[in-house]
């Protein structure tokens, strides 16, 4: 156990390195900003000489770079993310608003497509007929080749408007009479085609690694043993396999967890979600620069967590890892 | 399957270089998508850069009736303003692959250049560099990209240039790694041993090496910056004088309902590009990659 402790203070401690590193080149970029200061800041909106008193304070303005730079930092681990001048409220409270509705979204999505993908990456790669495989990578190929929010309006397409069967967008009707289980159930309809569409571009990330991954596994030396014991394929394949093939996949988890955040962005727009992404999108049309830095913290630190849990679930899986590295 | 990103591509030197590009295209072709890959380029670059030659309009004339469905006259339709959306299309690839190519190659020279240096010169000048990379790589690349459009404006080379930014700590982890393996090898330490240069080492002894990976991760980055351009114009933040794929679906969401052709067709563009730059990249991977699959040529110098 004390090896597993040091894996997780080692990573810990990194994680945070990193992190203050992404704080450190946002603070550099925005001094790039030609003019002044507090007006990027507070984006296209006229400055009252109080708030931009107070601002200067705040951000230490009129002191050397490091100076501003300590402050800046020291703000950011109080939760002072700033204020948005457009929707008139803390840039946290903002976030904490909206950020459990794009987990919600992402995270479902993700889960189903990374259970879909690993099964469809299993069946190609084991498979024995050549075509059933060809079949697959080719729809996995295309499907990674479409990009997100488009796969988005094509359900919007066929099941909204064509069928008719589901709302467009939003994350519920303006007006609701619904109760209790009926009320879930309204929310959850405005969620299946968002969903749909996380689940479809994950899953092809997924299947694709897991098909290389489960090839390479057949080729081990276990795998032949196994089969001289005389194992049935299924006990092959649930027991041997598919144990030893997910590790890797796990490893990429983390960083397909980002890119999912950065789908984000696309879908919620597509769909009109009020989440996370919209938010950076609605920012960024705005020129609300305290918000999209906010939404960029956000996001790293969620895809920096994540990239910990990725790596707390290998060294459990894979005891080896957590012993080489705290040898090390 | 795509290729895998930074897999070590065993290549006999000497094999890869005297090899015929007559001899390289049959070899691509025998590989099972990178024919297809490489003929789909082909075809939409070729399309895009004699444009006016297809189109049956401008890419600004607004003569047309406007939001007709497809007919014999305007296969893809029209759209909002009036225009076929067939030679928009045309004329939007244009651009669409320009951000495509150009992108990628700025993510190369960046990418390239430190993750040789890293991989080269190892100690704690790599480890800062490595670091560096990690600090990019932590954001997703559409968030990069919007955080510099933000900040900097959205012209077009600006934003080929914010592209690049945020797709080349991939590069440079690819690069870093064929480096490593690489500079260990037989060949390099004999040329180290007979004292010919650094440059000479970097450029005629590891690069030439390293270039079937390279090729492979330069095509999947190309494929990735025609994706964040898409997602960049269909939000409405690329540059609005010159007409892309994602620009076309950023006014096809908005008549979703009435015009679905102005959303099909863009997107199917962009699908077909992408699928032709992972294709090609899928097929170099397994041509120079004998395991990946049984029947492609084995690579016996």
């Amino acid at each position: 156990m004390g090896s597993m402790l040091r894996h997780i203070a080692g990573h810990l401690a990194q994680a945070l390195l990193l992190l203050i590193g992404v704080v450190v080149a946002i603070f550099c970029l925005l001094q790039l900003i030609p003019g002044d200061p507090v007006q990027a800041m507070v984006g296209d909106m006229p400055v009252p000489p109080a708030l931009r008193a107070a601002l200067e304070q705040r951000f230490h303005l009129n002191e050397p770079f490091l100076s501003r730079l300590y402050g800046y930092l020291v703000n950011i681990l109080h939760g002072d993310l700033g204020y948005s001048m457009n929707y008139r409220r803390p840039v946290f409270d903002i976030l904490a608003e909206r950020f459990p509705r794009t987990l919600l979204l992402a995270g479902v999505g993700y889960a189903f497509g990374i259970l879909i993908g690993i099964a469809i990456g299993i069946h190609s790669a084991v498979t024995p007929h050549r075509s059933v495989d060809r079949a697959w990578s080719s729809l996995v190929l295309i499907g990674y080749a479409m990009p997100t929010f488009w796969v988005g309006q094509l359900l919007v397409i066929v099941f909204s408007i064509q069928l008719g069967w589901l709302p467009t967008q939003g994350m519920g009707p303006m007006i609701s009479r619904a109760s209790g289980i009926d009320w879930l159930l309204e929310r959850a309809t405005y969620l299946v085609l968002p969903v749909a569409t996380y689940t479809i571009l994950e899953t092809t990330r997924v299947a694709r690694f897991m098909r290389a991954s489960v090839s390479e596994t057949l080729e081990q030396g276990y795998i032949v043993t196994a089969r001289q014991k005389g194992l049935s394929r299924h006990e092959i394949i649930m027991g041997h396999v598919v144990r030893n093939s997910i590790l890797p996949v796990i490893t990429v988890m983390g960083y397909s967890f980002g890119t999912a955040m950065g789908g984000a962005v696309l879908l919620e727009t597509v769909f009109s979600y009020p989440g996370v992404g919209s938010l950076m999108v609605e920012a960024v049309r705005a020129r609300d620069t305290q918000v999209i830095v906010g939404v960029v913290i956000l996001v790293a630190c969620s895809v920096v967590f994540m990239n910990i849990v990725v790596d707390l679930l290998y060294a459990w899986f894979d005891p080896r890892i957590r012993v080489s590295s705290a040898q090390s | 399957m795509p290729a895998e990103p930074g897999a070590v591509l065993p290549v006999p030197s000497n094999r890869f270089r005297t090899a015929a590009p007559f001899d390289l295209l049959r070899r691509l072709f025998r590989t099972r998508f990178g024919g297809i890959g490489l003929v789909i380029l082909v075809a939409i670059s070729l399309l895009s850069i004699f444009a006016p030659w297809f189109a049956s309009s401008g890419p600004a004339d607004i003569g047309s009736p406007s939001l007709q469905p497809p007919s014999w006259q305007h296969p893809f339709g029209t759209d909002s303003l009036g225009r076929d959306v067939r030679s928009v299309l045309l004329f939007a690839g244009r651009s669409s692959l320009t951000i495509g190519f150009c992108a990628a190659a700025m993510a190369f020279l960046i990418g390239g250049t430190i993750g040789a240096l890293a991989g080269y010169f190892r100690g704690a000048f790599a480890a800062v560099l490595l670091r560096i990379t990690d600090l990019f790589h932590t954001l997703p690349a559409i968030i990069i990209v919007l955080f510099t459009v933000s900040l900097m404006g959205a012209s077009f080379w600006l934003q080929v240039a914010a592209v690049a930014l945020a797709i080349w700590p991939i590069e440079a982890r690819i690069v870093y790694g064929q480096f490593i393996t690489l500079s260990e090898r037989e060949f390099v330490l004999a040329a180290r041993a007979t004292g010919l240069s650094t440059p000479h080492i970097i450029f005629k002894e590891i690069l030439p090496n390293a270039l079937p990976t390279v090729i492979v991760q330069v095509a999947l980055d190309a494929s990735t910056a025609i994706l964040i351009e898409a997602g960049l114009g269909f939000l409405g933040l690329s540059d609005p004088a010159v007409p892309s794929w994602g620009e076309m679906l950023n006014r096809g969401q908005e008549f979703l309902e009435l015009a679905w052709w102005m959303s099909v067709f863009p997107g199917m563009a962009i699908c077909v590009a992408v699928l032709g730059f992972n294709m090609f990249a899928d097929g170099v991977t397994e041509m120079f990659n004998p395991r990946a699959s049984a029947t492609a040529p084995k690579l016996e110098g």
